[in-house]
């Protein structure tokens, strides 16, 4: 018996007891935890975008509804099942979601010719198209069939779209440079004359945008007459291949990423939160950089090494735990209220009471920034400062260098990396951090990108878009909350992809670093 | 002596022109606006067809709480403020003791609060009392007893503890609900403040033991709005038809004030923007984002007083 | 070679000169960035002891608003640690003792991906994916928490049992790894399981049962959600700090501990953890740190109730979270600006307190462990 245990014994490894188990199951679980989030936000994110069927629903009682079903749950007395639709037609039903009881579907179809219009005014229209009017030839308004119509709605898409451009072309290159001239000088004459003549074209370009009447009915057979310049796009999802629904997935990514967005920040693209985001990173990294890499010579080459420098770094690497939210109330009184106010008394004050730079703007928001991330280089640079062997200052000032020479020749070039890795690291943190810019200047819509063709063309005191943000004013201070959702996934998703490659730029990097320069400055 | 000639010729070229662009010199400049949020998107809509309209004029909108409307047109910050409330009496003085007049209150749209539930609640209508007993601490509007069970209300289907949503303290709407729903009361320590009026619907939505209050705007298929009894007993419902009315007691005006001396005419943006505003094209935009609009005869009678042309009657 | 004695005077006093100039803006501009920096203490100060001196503050009206803000937002930090400190100390101890090299260097990166994770995005999944899915399936969430760490045990247990080559394929040292398919695993069978078992003990709805039962109340945003969520967000740099720790004792210790007949375990937990404990206290306070000033995730996550309930299962409100959204619509010099400002200066002083000393502490380690002859 007992030799039968010894030997079992001898076969099993020695246990290491619960503990190491448990300590596994923690990393185990810390993965799971974070490949779970990153897993959802691709996959609503991404989702976003793909051309959903749209299905005709037919309920019990003969009533017809079409859209796309969303999510399902258990009805609260625990018998059957509801589902949600997405139907569209706000401006016919006062309403875009329908509940519907899972048993009291009767039947469920995906018919081909069911048109998806995306609206400029009331969002989408989910039902069929009954003509284009007016006709082009001698079919007759209104009994045109389906396939015919959306023939002729595709080509008067593409004729829009063409009159589109010609619009903005008119309104970017003539008409804003005549209007700010003519608010800089009101008596210019010749610019009055132009901008009337501009103004007409426009209105001749809008009345032939206006032209165009779609008859759509509602799959209950109620008819609407829709302009066609309120239309953005049009979709017949069920008639798609998968093959055109990756190419349309593929439109869809690029029109999220160029195109501002729509109807109260709850659906169309992200284009001025990028550029408000990266602008807003550049000009702080131009700002934290030289800053940052100051306050480390300073503090590692410069400073007397004694009981003070060594409190103060510690206290500087302690402002990097400090709460964003305190960057964010230190930014909105000193730099906003105060610098700002100040600025404004000296410099705008014909401009006053209105602020110019006394409110959140572009610049307070990156200074306020650069300040919550000059720890962050700081400590980096004077790590890369340390890793740099004496001997190689000591050398260069035997040689004769000067201190400055021997700092810029020689140690400076080697800490660059340490240095470019800290600023990665800071861009990275900037960019993800929404907190202190809801205090010191960012905005949830902000018409003007703070670069434009006006002098002097980067407005540092405008307010700007950010991704952050946008997330925030989407998810939480739209109109409706469920038809954001798709939108704050895929804004969720480009931001921590812009983050996670910041990060692996830095990471790459100070591996490249620590290979190239451990092995001298070890030994 | 030539350089009158040149002026003369520069007057008739002038006058030739203003003649072909329909005499009325088309309109310039930045509009400039700040104030309440929920009117954000609306205010936006209206600046994006002005634009259309005008394309010389551009909106530029600021929009962080109808509290920073006032004394941003007191101290001429802005011309325009758009507002979710009546301005209070204090902030009206102020505003006349820095310019000598006071602002021109033109209102825009309609909007009613919403008590809304959870879609399946068996809940249809609820009277001022037991509202104000469920949500506040003071209970100012008179009822007897606190209300934190939905047992209390002798519901057979729903037991529980009553979860209270509303808005966070600075919004306008969470002001409005306390003095209109709680007598000017307190709310009870319980209420889940939230940063927008569409997370209180979507709290809602997803908890069949919750209450809460959001705009017109804001319902969605989720919750359901309940209807309001008043003291005889009617059923005051929150459709448009009632708001427009004026019919149901959580209703109210949202307001632009503008910063205008008596007697002086509208500048050209501040027309441009009012003409759409005040009109029915204007007014369709209040009905596609989910506001009421405003009857007719107001549009009228607002227009008249601001100096806009008639409406075009068809 | 361009000796220096061999140039001109004049040029070397010139560059000497240069140098000196340099040198001191260097010094000026260094010691002008850091008063910068350190300029926040003394702007918030500045602000806010006039007014409470001045008598700008009531005092009732102080404590009648902080009060609850500071309660709930050492309730948020209490339940983030609660949950982050268990997991990243584990994870940090298997890290440094038992996990493979290789491993290692490749987890080290995914945790601060982690780290790097905004707050606003942990924030919205928490408040508006996760609350909702956990308050409609409390109960599969409660035995989640139950499984997942039974489950490591269990696979601990398993593993003894299996046969040797399948052993081999599955070393400790890649536990970390996989694991993970086998909690899906548990995870699914929680799912699955969750139900009938609600059904059997609790009536079919753990709301119901608790309400009925135990007298407490779920709200949907709780310190729970909060506390995961935060957790999450505090777990990373909890974990790299300990980690730090735990890797920096000598390994001598390690190997004398070992070659006197202690498992790995053991001598994690008997000589280790003690000469490493400073360095993970100043973990756990630089944790506690981010926990006090998180802002985003308590704002979108808790329900921003001012509540002072101990119940795990009801909201807060935090003082981040109070400064966040009023702070923008409160008039500058006002009672409510100097308020907020206030609380601001709570926030500002509890976290360089809790981080200096976290700082002091892995200080005074690094010398200890440089004189027991480890690593740097």
């Amino acid at each position: 018996m007992s030799a039968v245990r010894a030997a079992l014994q001898r076969r099993r490894p020695r246990a290491e007891g619960a503990g190491a188990w448990l300590a596994a199951g923690c990393v185990a679980l810390s993965l799971l935890l974070l490949g779970a989030l990153l897993l959802l936000i691709a996959v609503r994110g991404l989702g976003h975008f793909w051309p959903a069927s749209v299905s005709l629903v037919e309920l019990d009682d003969g009533r017809r509804l079409a859209g796309r079903a969303v999510r399902e749950l258990p009805l609260p007395d625990g018998e059957g099942r509801e589902r949600l639709y997405f139907t569209g037609n706000r401006g016919l039903d006062g309403q875009v979601w329908h509940w519907l009881p899972v048993a009291r579907i009767v039947a469920e179809s995906r018919p081909r010719d069911l048109v998806v219009l995306e609206r400029r005014r009331w969002g989408d229209f989910i039902g069929r198209l009954v003509a284009v009017e007016p006709a082009p030839d001698a079919v007759a308004a209104g009994a045109g069939n389906g396939a015919t119509a959306w023939a002729q709605l595709e080509a008067r898409l593409a004729a829009l779209e063409r009159l589109r451009e010609a619009r903005d072309t008119l309104q970017r290159e003539t008409i804003r440079p005549l209007a700010r001239r003519l608010e800089a000088d009101p008596g210019d004459g010749e610019a009055r004359r132009a901008l009337a003549a501009a103004t007409a074209r426009a209105a001749r370009l809008r009345a032939a945008m206006d032209e165009t009447i779609l008859v759509l009915e509602s799959v209950d057979g109620r008819r609407l007459r829709q302009p066609l310049d309120e239309v953005l796009a049009a979709r017949r999802p069920n008639a798609l291949s998968t093959w055109e629904k990756l190419a349309a997935w593929m439109q869809g990514v690029w029109r999220f990423l160029s195109e501002g967005p729509s109807a109260a920040n709850s659906a169309g693209g992200v284009w001025p939160a990028i550029f408000g985001t990266v602008l807003m990173v550049l000009v702080m990294s131009l700002l934290v950089t030289p800053f940052g890499v100051l306050a480390a010579f300073y503090l590692n080459e410069v400073a007397h090494q004694g009981r003070l420098t060594r409190l103060v770094r510690i206290a500087v690497r302690n402002l990097a735990g400090v709460p964003s939210i305190v960057y964010g109330v230190f930014g909105l009184g000193v730099f906003v209220y105060g610098l700002g106010g100040t600025l404004d008394e000296w410099f705008f004050s014909d401009a006053l009471p209105t602020p110019t730079f006394g409110t959140g703007g572009l610049l307070w928001a990156s200074l306020t920034l650069a300040l919550l991330t000059l720890p962050v280089v700081i400590v980096a640079s004077e790590e890369g400062l340390a890793r740099i062997p004496d001997h190689q200052r000591e050398g260069a000032l035997a040689l004769g260098a000067t201190r400055l020479e021997m700092l810029g020749r020689v140690v400076l070039p080697m800490a660059v990396p340490a240095m470019l890795t800290g600023v990665i690291l800071a861009i990275a943190r900037a960019a993800g951090e929404v907190v202190p810019l809801m205090l010191v200047g960012v905005a949830k819509l902000a018409p003007q990108i703070p670069v434009d063709g006006d002098f002097p063309f980067l407005h540092l005191d405008r307010k700007f878009m950010h991704l952050g943000y946008h997330i925030y004013g989407a998810a939480f201070h739209g109109d409706d909350v469920q038809a954001a959702m798709p939108l704050v996934f895929a804004t969720a998703l480009l931001l921590v992809l812009v983050i996670l490659v910041l990060n692996l730029t830095a990471i790459f990097l100070r591996h490249h670093v620590s290979t190239r320069h451990a092995a001298p400055s070890r030994r | 002596m030539s350089g009158s000639r040149h002026l003369a010729w520069l007057l008739l070229a002038g006058l030739l022109a203003l003649l072909a662009t329909g005499v009325r010199a088309e309109a310039v400049g930045t509009l400039g606006a700040m104030g309440s949020d929920t009117l954000a998107g609306l205010m936006l809509r209206w600046g994006e067809e002005l634009t259309e309209r005008h394309p010389g004029i551009r909106l530029q909108l600021q929009a962080s709480g109808s509290a920073s409307a006032p004394p941003a047109l007191t101290a001429g910050t802005v011309r325009l403020g758009p507002m979710s409330r009546p301005m209070r009496k204090a902030e009206r003085a102020a505003f006349v003791a820095r310019h000598g007049y006071p602002p021109v209150e033109i209102e825009v749209a309609r909007d009613a609060l919403t008590v809304v539930v959870h879609r399946h609640h068996p809940l249809e209508a609820l009277d001022r009392e037991t509202l104000d007993a469920i949500f506040s601490r003071t209970r100012r509007c008179g009822a007897q007893q606190a209300i934190t069970r939905w047992e209390q209300l002798g519901l057979d289907e729903l037991t529980g503890r009553i979860e209270l949503h509303g808005r966070n303290l600075t919004s306008g709407t969470y002001g409005l609900f306390r003095q209109r729903a709680l007598c000017g009361g307190e709310y009870r320590h319980t209420l889940n403040e939230h940063p927008g009026s569409a997370a209180v619907v979507a709290a809602v939505g997803e908890t069949r033991s919750a209450i809460g209050y959001a705009g017109l705007n804001h319902l969605t298929a989720s919750v359901k709005a309940l209807a309001l009894v008043d003291a005889e007993g009617g059923l005051h419902r929150p459709d448009p038809e009632a708001v427009r009315r004026g019919d149901y007691p959580l209703s109210r005006s949202l307001y632009l004030y503008l910063n205008l001396p008596p007697g002086e005419p509208l500048p050209g943006p501040e027309r441009a923007f009012l003409d759409l505003v005040l009109s029915p094209a204007g007014q369709a935009s209040v009905t596609a984002l989910g506001f009421v609009a405003l009857p007719e005869a107001t549009l009228v009678s607002q227009r008249r007083r601001l100096g806009l042309a008639p409406l075009p009657h068809d | 070679m361009n000796l220096p004695s061999e140039a001109p005077p004049s040029r070397t006093r010139w560059r000497h000169r240069r140098d000196r100039l340099a040198t001191g803006l260097i010094a000026a501009g260094g010691i002008g960035v850091i008063l910068a920096v350190l300029a926040i203490g003394v702007f918030l100060v500045v602000e806010v002891v006039p007014a409470l001196a001045g008598g700008g503050l009531a005092v009732e009206r102080l404590h009648a608003t902080l009060t609850p803000l500071a309660w709930g937002t050492l309730k948020a930090a209490f339940w983030a640690l609660l949950f982050a400190l268990p997991l990243a100390l584990g994870a940090a101890m298997h890290s440094a003792l038992f996990m493979s090299p290789r491993l290692r260097t490749r987890l080290k990166p995914a945790l601060e991906l982690m780290e790097a994770l905004p707050g606003v995005v942990i924030g919205f999944v928490a408040g508006l994916v996760l609350a909702p899915w956990v308050e409609r399936h409390l109960a599969v969430a409660a035995l989640l928490l139950v499984t997942l760490p039974l489950g490591a045990l269990l696979a601990g247990a398993l593993w003894r049992w299996l046969p040797v080559a399948l052993r081999r394929c599955l070393p400790l040292a890649w536990a970390g790894l996989w694991l993970v398919p086998w909690l899906v695993l548990l995870g699914w069978g929680a799912v699955a399981l969750a139900p009938p078992l609600e059904g059997l003990l609790f009536g079919g709805d753990l709301r119901a049962w608790l309400d009925a039962e135990l007298g407490l109340h779920y709200a949907a945003r709780n310190a729970l959600i909060v506390g995961l969520a935060m957790g999450f967000a505090v777990l990373p740099s909890v974990y790299a700090l300990a980690e730090e720790a735990l890797a920096g004792v000598p390994s001598g210790l390690t190997e004398g501990a070992q070659a006197l007949g202690a498992t790995r375990w053991q001598a994690l937990w008997r000589v280790v953890l003690p000469a490493a404990a400073p360095g993970l206290l100043a973990a756990v306070m630089i944790g506690a740190g981010r926990a006090v000033g998180e802002t985003l995730i308590v704002l979108l996550a808790s329900g921003n109730t001012a509540l002072m309930s101990l119940s795990p299962l009801e909201g807060m409100r935090s003082l981040a979270a109070s400064i966040a959204i009023e702070l923008p619509e409160a008039a500058p010099g006002s009672p409510d600006y100097h308020l907020l400002l206030l609380a601001a200066l709570a926030l500002f002083a509890f976290t360089f307190l809790v981080n200096t000393l976290a700082e002091l502490v892995r200080t005074r380690l690094r010398h200890r462990y440089h004189r027991l002859g480890g690593a740097p």
